[in-house]
């Protein structure tokens, strides 16, 4: 019989034992990816959704900062206004590179003028606009026209029409957005004169006329010099009472701050989990070889060398890791994959999977990890029994 | 000695076939499409969660065959047909029916991807059963 063979069989021999070790590996496994997938994702969500905004500083009124962080980041429509001439006197402020204005306007709640329920909509200004516009003059060749609108990645024409119905208003979809795993995925990106059409036409066609105050607007992202993003901060501050300043790094933070404290949680934990499945595994593999003692003593009699028992239990254990951490690491995969929104629902927390490279990477590691883990586990038992002299194994 | 391991993993995921559907479509969340008119009709997901009905009701008459089934050839046609209702189980709410369009809506997150994990569990337990009748003698199954 060859060693692998026997390696096959001996673990066929103890199935109770062998779904014991198969289990404990594919649940450490499966949680060990499912705490990179959810911390890398969210971390990389977050970063995607910074890098949309696109700007330095994010300027809002006093007092809705977090409704606003939190319409970004869900795409739960809401709205704040302040003065438009806010936008001239900012744009005036040393270290002020560029400066635009934006309105956040909702779409209305399961109403028949409109395709979608609450959508957030997203309003800027083509002529100072930093953030959208060059995207935009690089993907369409140029700027969008009255009724064009560009959405992220989750907005959709509905199935047999044509248009986007907001307001009893049609709005073609030009181009949808890369995904950056938060809110902004289901945010509807429009032009001003766009919006301020869609105002007009909607006192006449929608069953709730869309309201835009005059000289108002909603937030001012702002592009500073290099190195002065703070100053021009603290500024901005000091000259504008009435609104609140965000600078990029402190954008989302409570989201951050969430993200935190669940990946210590997880990884809390993981290495409890870890260490106990270790133990476990160890265990299971000690009682196994004491089992086996007459066995592998009368295999030593008959001429079997020293090391084989340690290669044959060492086998059994890495084969056994290497199958169940597969197991794992495919079954919570394939959840995360099909569960991602409700998980994320659930978790109150935003996360991207990663690409095909990086996956392959996470798994590779977590299989190593795994299987280094039971081999190093079970080295012990199978050590000491290699050193014990085939009498006194035979005696027992 | 009777095979009734598969069977009873197979009778378990016809339930929830039918069962999660009910619970996890749109109208359980109280949504519906109102029409011009004022008056409301049902979103595409609720004929998802019905259809999956129809489709679980034979997956439990297979596990109960298959359990009480003694002959090779009953399982291993019993088995075929639990395999193509799998697909079905996901076909439903993917393909032939769909769910509804809005992301965030219920039967987008739980009642889409619970059939496709139902589905698949279907097809591979009865894979699984196939293989079995297939490598054991008559009269163990």
């Amino acid at each position: 019989m060859s060693f692998g063979a026997l390696v096959l069989r001996n673990i066929g021999a103890a199935g109770f034992r062998s779904a014991v070790i198969l289990a404990c590996v594919a649940l450490v496994a499966g949680f060990a990816l499912f705490t990179a997938l959810v911390t890398e994702g969210s971390d990389q969500s977050l970063s995607k959704a910074k890098q949309r905004l696109g700007a330095d500083i994010l300027v809002v009124p006093k007092g809705s900062e977090s409704r606003v962080q939190t319409a970004l980041l869900s795409g739960r429509p809401t709205t704040a206004w302040m003065p438009k001439e806010n936008l001239g006197k900012i744009a005036q402020i040393s270290g002020v590179q560029r400066a635009s204005a934006q309105l956040f306007l909702a779409s209305l709640s399961n109403a028949s003028c409109c395709a979608v329920s609450e959508m957030f909509m997203l309003v800027f200004d083509p002529a100072t606009d930093f953030t959208l516009q060059p995207w935009l003059e690089h993907e369409l060749g140029g700027p969008l026209k009255l009724g064009e609108v560009v959405g992220g990645t989750h907005v959709f024409v509905p199935e047999g029409d044509d248009f986007i119905m907001l307001y009893g208003y049609f709005l073609t979809l030009k181009a949808t957005l890369e995904a950056t795993g938060t809110g902004l995925d289901q945010t509807m990106f429009m032009a001003m004169d766009t919006a301020r059409d869609m105002a007009r036409i909607s006192l006449s066609r929608a069953e709730k006329p869309l309201e835009i105050p005059e000289n108002s607007i909603t937030a001012v992202l702002v592009k500073t010099a290099d190195g002065e993003r703070h100053a021009v901060a603290r500024r901005i501050q000091q000259d504008l009472p009435g609104v609140s300043v965000l600078e990029r790094p402190d954008l989302f933070q409570e989201f951050g701050q969430r993200i935190n404290v669940l990946t210590k949680g997880f990884f809390a934990v993981l290495a409890v989990s870890w260490a106990f499945a270790t133990l476990t595994v160890g265990l299971v593999f000690s009682i196994s070889a004491n089992e086996r003692r007459r066995e592998i003593g009368v295999m030593r009699a008959l001429g079997s060398p020293r090391h084989f028992a340690l290669r044959s239990l060492l086998a059994e254990a890495a084969l056994l890791a290497g199958l169940g951490a597969a197991l794992g690491l495919v079954l919570t995969y394939c959840g995360v994959l099909l569960f991602h929104d409700l998980l994320a629902s659930a978790l109150d927390i935003y996360f991207l999977l990663p690409s095909l490279a990086d996956l392959g990477i996470l798994l590779g590691q977590i299989l190593a990890l795994s299987t280094a883990s039971v081999a190093i586990s079970t080295s012990l038992p199978a050590f000491r029994m290699s050193r014990t002299e085939s009498v006194s194994l035979m005696r027992t | 000695m009777k095979f009734l391991f598969l069977p009873a993993i197979i009778l378990t995921l016809g339930l929830l076939a039918a069962i999660v559907p009910q619970f996890t479509d749109c109208a359980s969340d109280g949504l519906s499409i109102t029409l011009a008119n004022g008056k409301t009709i049902p979103m595409k997901c609720h004929w998802s969660a019905r259809a999956e009905i129809a489709v679980a009701v034979p997956i439990l008459g297979i596990a109960l065959g298959s359990a009480f089934s003694r002959r090779k050839e009953t399982v291993r046609i019993l088995s075929m047909l639990g395999v193509l209702l799998g697909v079905f189980v996901i076909l439903v709410p993917t393909t032939l029916i769909g769910v509804c369009g809005t992301p965030g809506m219920t039967c987008n997150t739980t009642l889409r991807p619970a059939m496709i994990a139902v589905g698949s569990l279907i097809i591979a337990a009865s894979l699984g059963m196939l293989a079995y009748n297939e490598f054991r003698g008559r009269e163990e199954i």
